[in-house]
């Protein structure tokens, strides 16, 4: 883990129990750094068009809701462990896309995701692809991207 | 013939002449009087005579059944002498035809019936001596009864390989459902229409028989219920449920859990599953962070209680509506002879639950706890937002559930009640017009145009009674082996097939077995089939739609589900579940 000074780190996950590690390394890499910590939740709801029934705009409203939730959490968590300043975004759209956009409007130096699990439905990376995003996240420059548990990928 | 030809206005005269000989002062006046009567008659004495004639003309009559017993409609018939045609017919819906002879014309002595059906043999039969003369004194015969035998055509395979990639496509989810079922009517039609110059086994069906197979009163039952749900579903009572269940639980999972799956199965006994989970999911991840539990805990009972209890009134499930529709089963009937069962298989779900998630259950005690902000947004988010509508809703939905109740006694579809019920609400409401019409998922209703159609296909070309045959002789009379066959056999198909479509084909094969075993015109078969495919569903992730979208929403809040792991949590409960309806199904019936 580096500990040279940082301004920002964004911490991209889903929120969940399996995010757990994710979310320590990010706010352990805040605190040593005192860097922001900037929790992001990307929401991608293309998986509604494939129910045959269903609200699905009182749905998406729902989803929004719970993404912020999940990230207000997180950011409880951050402030209990005593980060400075913590925030969340929650972004709506093609995950892929969304994390692209935040790693330059945030500014990161350092992005933190968890590595993708295998998944029955769409996921944002196929199980392998990680790596080759977080190499083209860094050769424009953008930031470094940390993937957890797995050690950085440079 | 000539003797039962006769003028009935000959007849009148004759009888009131009589009269007159009685009466000596009208002797005179009475035939002026009547001549004067009949005179308008008399003139149209002869068309008249001739369209007597025709409706007694010489009939042959008879019925068209397949190997099966069931009545072949649209069969082609012609009745023969030598090489000349006497007459021809089309058989009806209930297999039965009408040849009409031309009136006047000598009966030869030699008549013989030809029959031909797309997708059967061709059948002859001679009508005999004896017969014949029995026309002749009669004007009228009853044919025996003509079994057309199955024969399998190119237009089978096609039909059959269209329905089954429609069934993998859909499992897969490579496709949307409706696209899917688009794409396989479209193929069917393009084969049909297309083929038959080129070669005529080709042929499936025409448009036109086509949409004989299309289920109105199921399109409008669902589309009526879609339009009711819309407005319940904007009222919040959803999330206000979810977030009541977690306060009367007071912070023990175990109790939450078996109020979140009361609660959820009551709601999909009356709203589909789909609309339900889509609804419950967020709000309960949300309040399993807050508590510090795994979601799974949480989701996956209620996913499992919504697929079994779905299905104890006929609007829970579209596959009970289908079923209902098919069957004739009523509101009442699934009431009475499901819901035992069906809360017989929750008690059972529920005991299986608190075990298997009893690690994930007890670990909040030491864990989880969010921040008092936290806790209030949730409560806010918990609120009902438009109490004015859910009252309105309920005041509608109450009457509807009495009319889909009483409705049976003065033969009310079940489709016509939910129309009227969306109708009341739509006038009582006044919601935005347009938003309530994109409210109603035509993208379903599509679905299940066409999936009738390509039911009706396989059905057209005989798919559906080789199953329907295979499976009665594998049960032979007996009724026991006929529901156990049934019943597992439909659940254990629904972990890996979409049971809608699985549902839909089905029918007509229960629909054979219940007329052919003995006591199963109870319709307890159709039960079985409700029972399986909806059970059945608990089985795998893709065993049902509301598994899916659970998943989709779990993955997306950092909680997915695996096809792996919803098989080794959801298997073991379909194994419950499906024994416990069963042994009710056996008490019942």
């Amino acid at each position: 883990m580096s500990e040279q000074k940082l301004n920002q780190v964004l911490c991209a996950v889903r929120g969940g129990p399996e995010s757990r590690e994710t979310v320590t390394y990010a706010i352990d890499l805040a605190l040593k750094t005192g860097a922001r910590l900037t929790f992001f939740h990307a929401l991608d709801a293309e998986f509604l068009n494939y129910a045959t029934i269903g609200p699905l705009s009182v749905v998406y409203q729902e989803l929004v809701e719970m993404g912020k939730f999940t990230m207000l959490i997180l950011v409880d968590r951050a402030k209990r462990r005593g980060v400075a300043e913590v925030n969340y975004v929650v972004w709506e759209g093609n995950i892929r896309k969304q994390l692209h956009q935040a790693a330059i409007e945030t500014k990161a130096e350092v992005m933190v995701m968890g590595r993708p699990t295998r998944s029955p439905t769409q996921n944002v990376f196929k199980f392998n692809e990680m790596e080759k995003f977080a190499a083209e996240l860094e050769a424009e420059g953008h930031l470094r991207l940390i993937l957890v548990p797995d050690t950085p990928s440079e | 013939m000539n003797g039962l030809i006769r003028n009935p206005l000959s007849g009148i005269g004759y009888r009131v002449s009589g009269v007159g000989n009685q009466i000596t002062a009208y002797r005179l006046l009475l035939p002026a009087f009547l001549l004067l009567l009949i005179w308008p008659w008399a003139a149209m004495d002869e068309a008249q005579a001739q369209e007597t004639a025709v409706a007694v003309s010489p009939l042959l009559t008879g019925l068209i059944r397949d190997t099966q017993e069931q009545p072949v409609f649209d069969a082609h018939i012609t009745a023969f002498s030598g090489k000349d045609i006497l007459a021809e017919a089309v058989s009806q819906e209930d297999g039965r035809y009408t040849l009409l002879l031309v009136a006047g014309d000598p009966i030869p002595d030699e008549i013989s019936i030809h029959v031909e059906r797309h997708h059967f043999q061709a059948a002859e039969y001679a009508v005999n001596s004896s017969a014949i003369e029995n026309l002749r004194q009669s004007n009228l015969l009853h044919l025996p009864i003509i079994t057309l035998e199955r024969r399998i055509t190119p237009g089978f395979w096609i039909a059959t390989l269209v329905f089954v990639g429609m069934l993998i496509l859909i499992a897969l989810g490579k496709l949307h459902n409706t696209l899917a079922a688009l794409l396989g009517t479209t193929l069917i039609f393009a084969v049909s229409y297309l083929g038959p110059p080129l070669y005529e086994g080709l042929y499936i069906f025409h448009f036109e028989d086509a949409l004989r197979y299309i289920d109105w009163n199921v399109i409008f039952l669902i589309m009526g219920m879609m339009i009711v749900i819309a407005v319940v579903e904007r009222t919040g009572v959803f999330q206000w449920a979810a977030y009541m269940a977690y306060r009367l639980s007071g912070g023990r999972a175990w109790l939450l859990v078996i109020i979140l799956m009361i609660v959820t199965g009551i709601a999909s006994a009356f709203l589909d599953n789909v609309t339900t989970m889509l609804l419950m999911t967020p709000v309960t991840i949300r309040i399993a962070l807050s508590l510090g539990i795994n979601p799974l805990a949480l989701l996956m009972p209620e996913v499992m209680a919504s697929n079994v209890v779905g299905i104890s009134t006929l609007v829970g499930t579209p596959t009970n509506i289908l079923i209902g529709s098919y069957g004739g089963i009523g509101f009442n009937d699934f009431l009475s002879n499901l819901t035992p069962g069906v809360v017989l298989a929750l008690i059972g779900l529920i005991v299986y639950n608190l075990y298997t998630y009893r690690h994930d259950l007890q670990a909040h005690q030491s864990g989880g706890g969010v921040s008092d902000v936290l806790l209030q947004r949730l409560a806010q988010k918990g609120r009902i937002t438009e109490p004015d509508h859910l009252i309105k809703a309920g005041v509608v939905g109450a009457g509807m559930i009495l009319l889909f109740v009483l409705g049976e006694k003065v033969h009310l579809l079940p489709a016509v009640t939910a129309v009227m019920g969306a109708t009341t609400l739509l006038v009582w409401i006044k919601p935005d017009i347009e938003e309530m019409i994109e409210a109603v998922d035509w993208t379903t209703l599509v679905f299940f145009m066409t999936l009738f159609i390509s039911v009706g296909a396989i059905q057209e070309v005989g798919l559906i009674s080789y199953i329907a045959s295979g499976i009665g002789k594998l049960v032979g009379d007996n009724l026991t082996l006929a529901m156990l066959a049934v019943i597992w056999l439909s659940a254990i198909l629904s972990t890996v097939i979409a049971n809608i479509p699985f549902t839909a084909a089905m029918l007509p094969v229960i629909g054979f077995l219940s007329v052919n075993i003995p006591g199963a015109d109870s319709k307890v078969l159709f039960y079985c089939l409700s029972i399986g495919s909806a059970m059945g569903g608990n089985g795998s992730l893709i065993g049902a739609s509301a598994n899916m979208v659970t998943a989709g929403i779990a993955e997306r809040a950092g909680s997915p589900i695996t096809y792996m792991y919803f098989l080794k949590k959801g298997f073991p409960a379909l194994i419950i579940t499906v024994g416990l309806a069963t042994i009710w199904l056996f008490i019942r019936f």
